[in-house]
């Protein structure tokens, strides 16, 4: 088995870090909530599968595709990916501020307790998916194939198929921009000062409603990307596709500190190589204990993930 | 009164009769007609929607096929109604809509429960109500093993042969014309995915190479594609459902893979088509106990087209024998539940495909065969019984 695993850890590392990404994307739609409202918005597995949606969406209603059909090649194939991509961010982080205008913000303005945000957050997540499995008559819907998974070459033994090089080096430019717009912008900067201290942040003239807006916008787009880059990978979705998947990126997010961007970034890949280890190390059946009794180890020495909460520092 | 208002009058009096004579003649000849049809209630049970609504989609279109025959056959004498319902192809909802069945004392039978998980979860409504079962493709050994609790009997029977020659055959199929098999297998943790592993072990000559358990929403294949690699396996069968197996079979292709790809009954189904290319499915081996309609007879086929608009799909030949079944016991004056069951148990007749049709005492057919298919330029083709 461990001669298998060492032939095999360059290919399980590339697939793992792939999966790895979708996670880190998604948790950053968790954690950049968390960091400003100290609220869980557990919608946000469901503004990621609406995400998988908008691209399947445009592969095949836009652009005509069916199973049939030859991949898209050179620009053709770029500008179809690109378009993916923007509609599906724009679809989650539209979705994202609406959920915060309809779910969470009156709640938060007339000053409920922290438990009916969470509650509510819950309602908009069973709502959003009841209604996509209406839509869809609870069935999964394919997404014909745009891009020939071709392969780039090898590294290390593992081969760089295009989808997943495209995840992890997309992903991580993503997750280096969203980093620099926190610490560089004035948004970036608006929404580490309410993360830090609310009070004092409304004092300074900073808007609240317009800052939490503009966290739920970021986080919904960067989920967004996941939602695309999964149906890049995997080709697949359906209207409970971000359960599993929410739950997996809320694991990352609290495994390296919620409310902190580095946390979900090392979080997410770690999870994702973990997975991908223990599913082939111990087969796939014990990858969910396997993760969890990781987790539970951690948050006893580390109750609050690996990085902390400590917003203030690491958040950007 | 003057001449003219007493002819207005008279023409209002008389249109007023001809509105009163047209209703009461509806209103009498309404009766007689309900008198001469009596009308008899059969139920569907299968997924209708969900990731497998696209097999109780063409097992409801086979009852509808054979009813539509019927009654067009009695009418003025007896007309058959079908209720339908929707379990998802799951357990869990099928114990939620069983009660509704069970207790709606118009049904005098059922055709289905189309998935076996769904069928044990059902069956305690049902057998307390007395409802008699033909399944199309229910195939589940334990349902009518009398060493695993009969827990089928007495309402239940299936028309397809059970997974303990599903399994051998899919190994069978899968291997053939392969020199030097290293055989993978995968099951999707359901209780059906292992079950049939479990028998596909006990056929003769049965060499596994290696194995993986895959929790059936699992979506990333990666490390169990990485085990199939280090096994240098040149088979790789899946024991699940065709929404998954979809997903592995596109990832094993897309990591290089280039061996023969197989699965049992629960891939069998046009769905799998809808969601990979059909480059990726080429030459895709899957198992069944059913027989397409076009091979039986393209004039049945073409027929079934005219009347029901579609295609037949998966498992209709079955739906049909199992309606059958029913229809000839409401033939045969069959008017309630009690009744319905013994005709049923006692029946001997023939198959659509000509072979005879009976149940022995545990609901089982007897001498039904596995049949191989083979997914070529997308489209699934009958390759013939597994032999």
């Amino acid at each position: 088995m461990l001669n298998n695993f060492l032939d095999q850890f360059a290919t399980l590392t590339v697939g793992g870090l792939s999966l790895g990404f979708i996670y880190v994307l998604i948790a950053l739609g968790y954690t950049m909530v968390y960091g400003v409202l100290r609220m869980i918005n557990f919608a946000n597995s469901e503004v990621f599968m609406y995400g998988t949606f908008a691209t399947i969406i445009v592969i095949r209603d836009l652009f005509g595709f069916t199973q049939q059909s030859e991949p898209a090649t050179g620009f053709r194939l770029f500008y179809i990916l690109f378009l993916c991509l923007v509609a599906s961010m724009l679809m989650s982080g539209i979705l994202s501020i609406l959920l915060e205008l309809v779910a969470y913000r009156r709640l938060r303005n007339r000053g409920s307790n922290k438990l009916a945000p969470l509650i509510s957050a819950i309602g908009m997540s069973i709502v959003l998916a009841e209604f996509m499995r209406i839509l869809t008559d609870s069935r999964y819907v394919g997404s014909p194939r745009v891009m020939e998974k071709k392969s780039l070459g090898t590294f290390f033994g593992a081969e760089l198929r295009l989808d997943n090089t495209i995840i992890i080096v997309a992903g991580l430019l993503l997750f280096i921009s969203l980093s620099q717009f926190v610490q560089r912008t004035r948004l970036g900067k608006a929404i580490r000062a309410v993360s830090m201290n609310e009070d004092a942040a409304k004092l300074m003239g900073v808007n609240l409603n317009f800052v939490v807006s503009g966290t739920f916008l970021v986080g919904g787009l960067m989920t967004g990307a996941a939602g695309f880059f999964y149906v890049l990978k995997y080709e697949n979705t359906s209207f409970n596709i971000g359960f599993e998947l929410g739950i997996a990126a809320f694991t990352a997010a609290i495994l390296g500190g919620i409310g902190n961007i580095k946390g979900a970034f090392y979080g997410g890949i770690v999870l994702g190589l973990l997975e991908t280890y223990a599913s082939f190390f111990l087969g796939t059946q014990w990858k969910a204990v396997t993760v969890f009794i990781v987790l539970v180890v951690v948050l006893y020495f580390r109750p609050n993930g690996v990085f902390g909460e400590a917003i203030t520092q690491t958040r950007a | 009164m003057n001449e003219r208002q007493q002819m207005k009058k008279q023409r209002l009096i008389s249109v007023a009769a001809v509105i009163a004579l047209a209703a009461g003649s509806a209103v009498a000849v309404a009766p007689a007609s309900n008198a001469a049809a009596k009308t008899f209630t059969i139920g569907y049970q299968g997924p209708l929607t969900g990731e497998e609504a696209q097999v109780g989609i063409d097992e409801l279109n086979g009852v509808k096929y054979a009813v539509k025959l019927f009654n067009a056959k009695n009418k003025g004498k007896i007309q058959v109604k079908i209720v339908e319902i929707d379990d998802q192809g799951s357990g869990t909802e099928a114990a939620k809509v069983a009660p509704g069945a069970a207790s709606n004392k118009n049904i005098l039978g059922i055709v289905g429960p189309a998935y076996s998980g769904a069928t044990i979860a059902s069956l305690p409504f049902y057998k307390q109500t007395n409802l008699p079962l033909i399944s199309p493709s229910a195939t589940r050994v334990s349902i009518t093993d009398p060493a695993q609790g009969l827990i089928g009997f007495p309402v239940f029977h299936r028309i397809p042969v059970t997974d303990r020659v599903q399994g051998p055959a899919l190994y069978k199929l899968a291997t053939k014309g392969v020199t030097s098999p290293v055989v993978f297998v995968i099951d999707d943790q359901s209780p059906y995915g292992v079950g049939l592993v479990q028998y596909m072990k006990l056929g003769a000559g049965v060499t596994i190479a290696g194995s993986d358990s895959v929790p059936d929403k699992t979506t990333d294949w990666s490390a169990t594609i990485s085990k199939v690699t280090a096994a240098k396996a040149n088979v790789v069968i899946f024991t699940g459902y065709y929404a998954q197996a979809a997903t592995l079979f596109r990832q094993l292709r897309d990591s290089g893979y280039k061996g023969v790809l197989a699965g049992g009954d629960g891939v069998l189904s046009p769905g799998i088509l809808s969601l990979a290319s059909s480059s990726i499915l080429e030459g895709v081996r899957l198992t069944g106990g059913t027989v397409p309609l076009a091979e039986i007879s393209q004039k049945l086929e073409d027929d079934f087209k005219a009347k029901l608009g579609v295609s037949s799909g998966t498992y209709a030949a079955e739906s049909i024998d199992a309606t059958n079944i029913f229809l000839s016991c409401i033939t045969k004056g069959v008017k309630d539940r009690a009744g319905m069951l013994k005709c049923v148990k006692a029946f001997k007749g023939k198959s659509i495909t000509g072979s005879s049709l009976s149940f022995d005492q545990y609901g089982d057919t007897a001498g039904g065969v596995m049949n191989g298919f083979e997914i070529k330029s997308g489209a699934i083709k009958y390759t013939g019984a597994v032999k």
